[in-house]
């Protein structure tokens, strides 16, 4: 009788142990998931606007409009002034390619074709994510892309519909 | 290397001064704006062996350059402040300056192109370009560039007008636009002529000749003009934008002279006539298919010396082409082609003893171009380019029968292969190989008598441009 109850007991000793085992793991899954996923949404880009911009959402073909330098207004008539970093940067490759969905290699050649026909200007260069941060907040109507981690209250983040 | 340049300076020198030390204020200009933009970039991480390559280019092989780099020596503190200035975007009126210098070697097997290039090569290509735009209103936007083009006996260097013009966007909504520009604009036919002149924006030291003539490209490049502009989005597939514009062509010089007229008796002069030109570009959303269409009708009309007995009378010529235009553009690669038609008629007032008199030809153009990008550095391109003056006679045999011409002025077939190298985003360097049958595209103010040239010949070139 009592080798049973030990046996018995045992048993639910074992289960609760393979239980909490589960458990512990499940949670340190979860744990290493939320912190993935953390660094994974600091590493998304994001398209940001100067705090005085009214437009909070914007199509995909205006965005590729204003980064093309076609659209020159937002629709209050503020001028759109572009910000990008180099065409060699990972920020800028991921941004044409993820949210403007075209090749970098092509936003440059249309940008020189409206530089050296007159037709249109090029984009503002900045040469790091703390300069396109201030230029973006600093300037009336301005636009660029940061990475979520970079990105503080002094700019607005613009949504893609 | 440098006894070639040298003996180009030398050269330089003995041609009219006034008009070198304008040429030369631009260079420089141009070249020591182009140095100090690059000293400010220069963070890229590069090989060493490659920068100091690239900095012996710069220094030894471009004379322009050098010049430039020299300059900014000189005086860092004013170069830096004046670009500086204009780099920040905080002045009035969003005001950007950009340029570009670009120097080109060419060897040729038999015949001339930009100068005495079949013995020994020349460095006869010299290209250069300052351009400053603002935009004083949200909607209207003003631009304008100097251009200096050296290329043979049709371009000399004089710094000339490129383009300087007041674009107002009329009305907007999304992606949907709509506009005006009026001034001196660059004519918008194919994909390239726009911008032809800017090495980094044209596939190739040469343009494929049969559609982009440097022989009358100061015909063709720009002119006096009012335009219409407008963009329109389909749906979700992508956009199609248009441009149309009356136009009165730049027609005072002796390349077009030559070219258009065809004769070096001629004493007169061509007139500019109301011409009128128009573009229309699909583009998907994505960029990656681009198909267009475009068309001019172009005025021209001689007129007659009154000093001497001028055989030809004043007759007017009229040239309306029309040009396709697709391109196809993936991650690594991109695969062009252009075809163009050519209708040229001259009218029958220029009297018998102008050979054209009356007379009617449609030519035909094409080319095909395939562009691998190997990295973002390296690409390479193959290019097969065809030009035919008269379609219905495509290897000059009834031309050359019924004017005693001889035949290969009246075709050409390049098969062209190239290698393109991006040092920095802003420094490039080329280098191409063609290999031409006919001398139909070939300058006939670099090559006067037909009789002195070879139908099977073959061109080597290297070219070097920094752009800011």
């Amino acid at each position: 009788m009592r080798l049973l109850q030990f046996i018995l007991h045992i048993r639910i000793f074992s289960r609760f142990i393979l239980k909490r085992r589960a458990f512990i793991g499940c949670f340190l899954f979860a744990v290493f998931l939320f912190i993935n996923l953390n660094a994974w949404s600091n590493e998304q880009p994001e398209i940001i606007v100067n705090t005085g911009v009214t437009e909070n959402t914007v199509s995909g073909n205006v965005l590729r409009s204003i980064f093309s330098m076609r659209l020159k207004t937002w629709t209050d008539g503020t001028k759109i002034r572009v910000f990008v970093l180099a065409d060699d940067d990972q920020l800028h490759q991921i941004v044409a390619k993820e949210k403007l969905n075209v090749f970098p290699y092509q936003l440059r050649s249309t940008w020189d074709r409206l530089v050296f026909s007159g037709t249109g200007q090029a984009p503002i260069k900045v040469n790091s994510n703390e300069e396109m941060l201030a230029k973006v907040a600093s300037t009336p109507g301005a636009i660029g892309y940061l990475w979520r981690a970079n990105i503080n209250e002094s700019v607005n983040v613009l949504q893609i519909k | 290397m440098n006894q070639l340049t040298c003996s180009r300076l030398s050269s330089c020198l003995c041609e009219n001064l006034s008009r070198k030390i304008r040429w030369l204020v631009i260079m420089m200009l141009a070249g020591s704006v182009s140095a100090q933009a690059q000293s400010e970039t220069g963070t890229q991480q590069e090989f060493k062996p490659l920068q100091s390559l690239s900095n012996w280019f710069k220094t030894s092989e471009l004379p322009a350059e050098a010049t430039g780099v020299e300059d900014n020596k000189k005086k860092p503190g004013w170069v830096s402040s004046t670009i500086n200035r204009f780099r920040n975007n905080e002045l009035p009126g969003d005001l950007q300056i950009h340029g570009f210098v670009t120097q080109a070697y060419i060897a040729t097997s038999d015949n001339d192109v930009f100068g005495n290039s079949d013995k020994g090569g020349s460095f006869g290509l010299t290209e250069a370009a300052l351009n400053a735009s603002a935009r004083p209103l949200p909607k209207l936007q003003v631009s304008a560039q100097v251009l200096s083009r050296r290329a043979g006996e049709g371009n000399t260097g004089m710094p000339r007008l490129d383009y300087a013009f007041l674009d107002y966007q009329v009305y907007s909504h999304e992606a949907d636009q709509f506009g005006i520009r009026v001034g001196r604009l660059k004519n918008p036919f194919g994909f390239y002529n726009d911008t032809r002149d800017v090495a980094f924006t044209r596939p190739g030291i040469l343009l494929p000749q049969s559609i982009y003539f440097d022989r009358t490209r100061n015909l063709g490049l720009s002119g006096d003009s009012v335009q219409i502009y407008g963009e329109k989005a389909i749906s979700s597939l992508g956009t199609f934008s248009a441009q149309f514009g009356v136009w009165w062509p730049i027609v005072s010089d002796k390349d077009t002279e030559s070219s258009v007229v065809l004769t070096h008796l001629r004493q007169g002069s061509l007139n500019r006539e109301a011409s009128y030109i128009g573009r229309g570009i699909f583009e998907t959303n994505d960029k990656r298919l681009r198909l267009g269409v475009s068309g001019i009708w172009l005025n021209t009309s001689y007129d007659p010396s009154f000093h001497s007995q001028d055989p030809i009378g004043s007759g007017s010529f009229l040239f309306t082409p029309i040009y396709f235009s697709a391109q196809y553009n993936a991650e690594k690669w991109s695969l062009t082609s252009e075809y163009a038609i050519r209708n040229i008629s001259y009218n029958d007032k220029f009297g018998n003893k102008f050979l054209f008199n009356g007379r009617n030809f449609t030519g035909e153009s094409y080319y095909f171009q395939g562009e691998y990008r190997f990295t973002p550095r390296w690409e390479g391109f193959v290019r097969y380019d065809a030009y035919f003056a008269d379609r219905h006679d495509r290897d000059g045999s009834q031309f050359s029968a019924e004017f005693g011409a001889i035949p290969h002025t009246r075709f050409a077939k390049d098969i062209t292969v190239g290698l393109r190298w991006n040092v920095t985003p802003e420094f490039m360097l080329r280098a191409e190989y063609h290999h031409v049958n006919g001398t139909g595209w070939l300058s006939r103010l670099d090559n006067p008598t037909a009789a002195g040239t070879t139908q099977h010949w073959d061109l080597f070139g290297i070219l070097a441009s920094y752009r800011f």
